[in-house]
């Protein structure tokens, strides 16, 4: 997917980028041109920044503004004045919208990258409508909240040749990059089990606070400051009750993707890159249960999702396990007494050896006993570094934008590990049945009831 | 397990066994009979049934008790008549009683053999006055609410020469005889590797689950009239009466009940035990959902591991609970349950769900093993003739109940929420002959506790 970096071209001052960009976009023959085109040497010039807009811009998406600051922030989108407060106040001259869709409309000349940080199940129509404008899209973790959203996300992104980047910052981190060698490296030897687990549901961030409940009966009034309508987007209609939004969506089936959708995408990168593991052929889920109409409405208080993932090339068949809820893997031999297993992480059971890490893209990886990690001598250094690491993961984006190369968890990867997370997500409401996947067709082949988890449908109005 | 109440006919010798017995117990010194000498077991006349007290008589102990009612039924505790009351009205002769230790003084001549089916936390005190006046003992599982409490039972019952038998039930069945007969048959090979679960706590039974994962309730409601909270609170420490205990719901909290481990952990992990005629495990671990001080958790996985045996190589168990399950083998072919409460072997020549082979083409082919286990009359005959002076029942506490009870209950210590930081750091090593945790010695706190004031073992 690499472009040879053109150099020395110098910029045309009479076409902005903005206006270049915003062209392209609104003439669907017109080939997208590259941005580094556009020129790209030596220290960037004012002119040569990015104008971005935000959709969703509390909370995570604050963040990731604020990341990208040193571009121009254009306009910001957000379902809730208030919880979008922070933001708004940051960025004065930036222009202020409820509606992303009146947004691209308006804004449509003006913006070059938006950065989509809603609840998981608005993901998908709004980071669909800014690629069909060419706009270059950075999208929150998980990429959409349905295995065919992500699909169709990931094969529009090529098409439209836009440059994308998933939240999943540790995928730009030192520590993920140390994982990739040292496996390259054989240093544990051929990996056919893993096993990753988070503390989520229950680990402590006031947002991972998960409900576990029935729908509520009482329908208070929904607050000034948001559009309910809109923050449901295409998800089914439901009264507005605070227990969703703005924080507690993640535990609602129809909203958020549970824990392993949260974490999943930080805790699975890692061995999913290491060990180029691609799609599943096998899935099956064990969750605690709980009364029908909680369950149907909850995800559960923790869960263990076994996937199997084929052989690919030299590498074996592996066993990936999830667990959440505290639920944990038993304690690995190599692990010395003493040593915590920790609240997030991911071990990688190979013949010669074990790894250990944490969330976030490989923390803290190290090669168990210690000892043994002491006496590895490490391979040189193979891959290039995100400039930054996990902290550099928007500017990496920014830097896809001018310069045409991917970021470093483009939806061309992203896209593959979250359809992965999101098949456990799957497995879970299906639980105790073993799932058979057809990746390349979108189809669970021994099991109908699947499809309608698999591609669930819009409410009226909204489409992909 | 059907009814077999003849009607009663005059005795025949004028010492009566429940005399005779009466006396063995009050006399220390006197050596216990043992109970053949009063009649050969296989033609028990009616004289020679046993009489029969039940301590904690409404749900389970009702049902057992019906179990035993060949033999005379004739005094019933509960600390709750409105509870008992279906059993009270089924045996109208027998005296009623509040406080078991009262009854049991009252009783003590009158009585040769006591069912014990109160919550948990009341079997070992209740078991153990029994033993201690030469009762039998039927005590339903898990034999006691802690380990130390599991092990000084089992010894006092070997001490005092009773008849007992815990009451999982399923020792006796068929299945669990196929299940040990096919492994020593070596249908599988050595087995390295065990797993056994259960949907408990979230499903009990007749569909009623307990809560666990839960805080302590705020409000205090009165205690019902027909209920004596304090003797049902028994050597457990002092809290208000709540309907969140009290019936049933008690086997989620932990002052009470031991869990979805200790409830089932006595019923699936008991014929493991005896395939692989299992011991104490050298350590255990475990992982679970969010859990507090006051109940046991939604979910959990309990690790054991066993060393070497002779004849058997050593073994890993996993115990998982709450809904969680071992991956599913590919050999189990689609559409056959995996099941709710599952066995499942793995050996290194084949593998076992529950007492059959899978690959369900293997089991045909491999078709029965030879029989080498004696069948059983019934879990409660078992006892009966026990306790007439037939050989031990299959569940009885000094030669297994005991050891399986410790073992289990061992698991829930692994859950304590004050050690779940630690646990996350290390095994718990396990001297079982010393019964104490090697690696962790605050662990050992949690083996036994402190009795309320005026309750001792």
């Amino acid at each position: 997917m690499r472009k040879k970096k053109e150099q020395g071209k110098t910029r045309d001052d009479r076409v902005s980028r903005r206006d270049f960009m915003s062209a392209a976009g609104a003439a669907a023959a017109l080939t997208f041109v590259p941005s580094h085109v556009l020129g790209r040497s030596g220290a960037r010039a004012a002119n040569e920044k990015l104008n971005i807009a935000a959709i969703g811009s509390g909370g995570m998406g604050g963040a990731n503004i604020k990341n990208c600051a040193t571009e121009n922030i254009v306009a910001l989108c957000d379902v809730d004045d208030r919880h979008a407060a922070g933001t708004f106040e940051k960025f004065p001259s930036a222009k202020k919208y409820k509606d992303f869709r009146v947004m691209l409309d308006k804004e449509d000349k003006n913006i070059d990258a938006v950065i989509v940080a809603t609840p998981d199940h608005t993901h998908g129509v709004a980071a669909m409508a800014c690629i069909k404008r060419r706009k270059h899209v950075f999208c929150q973790k998980p990429l959409a909240h349905s295995i065919y959203e992500v699909r169709m996300l990931t094969e529009a992104a090529r098409k439209y040749k836009v440059q994308t980047q998933m939240g999943n910052q540790g995928h730009s981190s030192n520590e993920i990059r140390l994982l990739y060698e040292w496996i390259q490296d054989g240093a544990i030897g051929p990996v056919r089990e893993v096993h990753s687990w988070s503390d989520r549901p229950v680990g402590g961030d006031p947002w991972s606070d998960f409900p576990i409940m029935a729908r509520p009966k009482e329908t208070p009034a929904v607050p000034e400051t948001l559009d309910w309508d809109l923050w449901l987007g295409p998800a089914p209609y439901r009264p507005y009750h605070p227990i969703y939004c703005p924080t507690t969506w993640r535990g609602w089936w129809d909203f958020g993707t549970g824990a392993l959708g949260d974490m999943g995408c930080h805790i699975i990168d890692p061995p999913f890159w290491a060990l180029k593991l691609g799609a599943p052929t096998r899935v099956e889920a064990s969750t605690t249960h709980y009364k029908p109409e909680v369950a149907s409405e909850t995800y559960p208080r923790a869960s263990v999702v076994r996937y199997e993932f084929p052989a690919r090339g030299q590498m074996p068949p592996v066993k990936l396990t999830w667990y959440d809820g505290r639920l944990l893997p038993p304690r690995p031999k190599d692990l010395e007494p003493g040593r915590k297993l920790g609240t997030n992480g991911t071990l990688l059971i190979g013949e010669k050896g074990t790894i250990i890490h944490g969330s976030h893209g490989a923390g803290g990886v190290r090669i168990i006993p210690e000892k043994k990690m002491r006496a590895y001598d490490r391979p040189p250094q193979t891959l290039p570094r995100v400039k930054g690491g996990s902290g550099g993961h928007e500017q990496d984006w920014v830097r896809a934008c001018k310069d045409g190369k991917p970021a470093s968890s483009s939806f061309d990867y992203g896209g593959p590990l979250t359809e992965t997370v999101l098949l456990g997500v799957l497995a879970m409401r299906l639980k105790n049945i073993p799932l058979e996947w057809d990746s390349e067709n979108l189809k669970v082949t021994n099991c109908d009831e699947a499809a309608k988890y698999v591609k669930p449908e819009f409410r009226e109005g909204w489409t992909l | 397990m059907r009814d077999d109440n003849k009607p009663n006919e005059t005795k025949r010798s004028k010492l009566s066994r429940r005399d005779f017995m009466g006396a063995a117990a009050a006399a220390a010194a006197f050596t216990v009979v043992p109970r053949h000498v009063l009649g050969g077991p296989r033609n028990a006349a009616p004289s020679e049934k046993l009489n029969i007290a039940g301590i904690g008589v409404g749900g389970q102990g009702g049902g057992d008790i019906r179990a035993v009612s060949s033999e005379n039924i004739v005094a019933l505790c509960d600390v709750d008549w409105r509870h008992a009351s279906g059993t009270f009205k089924r045996y109208p002769n027998a005296r009623q009683y509040r406080d078991f230790r009262r009854m049991l003084d009252k009783e003590d001549k009158n009585i040769d053999a006591v069912v014990v089916a109160t919550p948990d936390h009341v079997h070992a005190v209740a078991s153990m006055a029994a033993i201690k006046r030469g009762k039998h003992v039927y005590c339903e599982k898990p034999l006691t609410h802690s380990v130390y409490e599991a092990r000084k039972v089992a010894e006092a019952a070997r001490e005092h020469k009773v008849a007992t038998q815990m009451g999982n039930q399923g020792q006796a069945s068929e299945e669990t005889r196929l299940m040990c007969e096919a492994i020593w048959d070596g249908a599988i090979g050595q087995v390295h590797e065990v797993h056994v679960w259960t949907d408990r706590p979230m499903r009990g039974i007749n569909g009623l689950y307990w809560p666990q994962g839960v805080g302590r309730p705020e409000d205090r409601p009165p205690v019902p009239e027909t209920l004596d909270w304090d003797l049902w609170l028994g050597p457990a420490p002092y809290r208000p009466y709540h309907s969140a205990y009290v019936p049933f719901k008690w086997r989620g909290w932990w002052d009470f009940g031991t869990g979805a481990l200790g409830d089932i952990g006595c019923h699936r992990i008991d014929p493991v035990f005896r395939a692989l005629k299992l011991g104490h495990p050298t350590t255990v671990e475990a992982c679970c959902t969010i859990v507090n001080d006051e109940t046991y958790p939604v979910a959990s996985r309990v690790t054991y591991e066993f060393p070497a045996r002779p004849g058997f190589d050593p073994v890993t168990l996993h115990w998982y609970d709450g809904g969680m399950k071992p991956p599913r083998p590919k050999e189990l072919k689609e559409g056959r349950s995996w099941g709710t409460n599952g066995i499942f072997f793995v050996g290194d020549k084949g593998m076992m769900l529950e007492e059959r082979l899978i690959p369900e083409s293997r089991q045909k082919e491999y078709g029965k093993p030879p029989q080498k286990l004696e069948r059983s009359p019934g879990h409660h005959k078992e006892w009966i003739l026990a306790c007439k002076g037939d050989k031990p029942a299959g569940s009885n506490f000094p030669d297994h109940a005991g050891l399986l009870a410790q073992v289990v209950l061992l698991g829930n210590l692994a859950l304590r929420p004050a050690l779940k930081e630690k646990i996350t750091r290390v095994k718990l090593h396990w001297d079982g002959d010393a019964m104490k945790v090697t690696n962790l010695p605050e662990a050992n706190q949690y083996l036994r506790r402190e009795y309320r004031q005026g309750w001792t073992l």
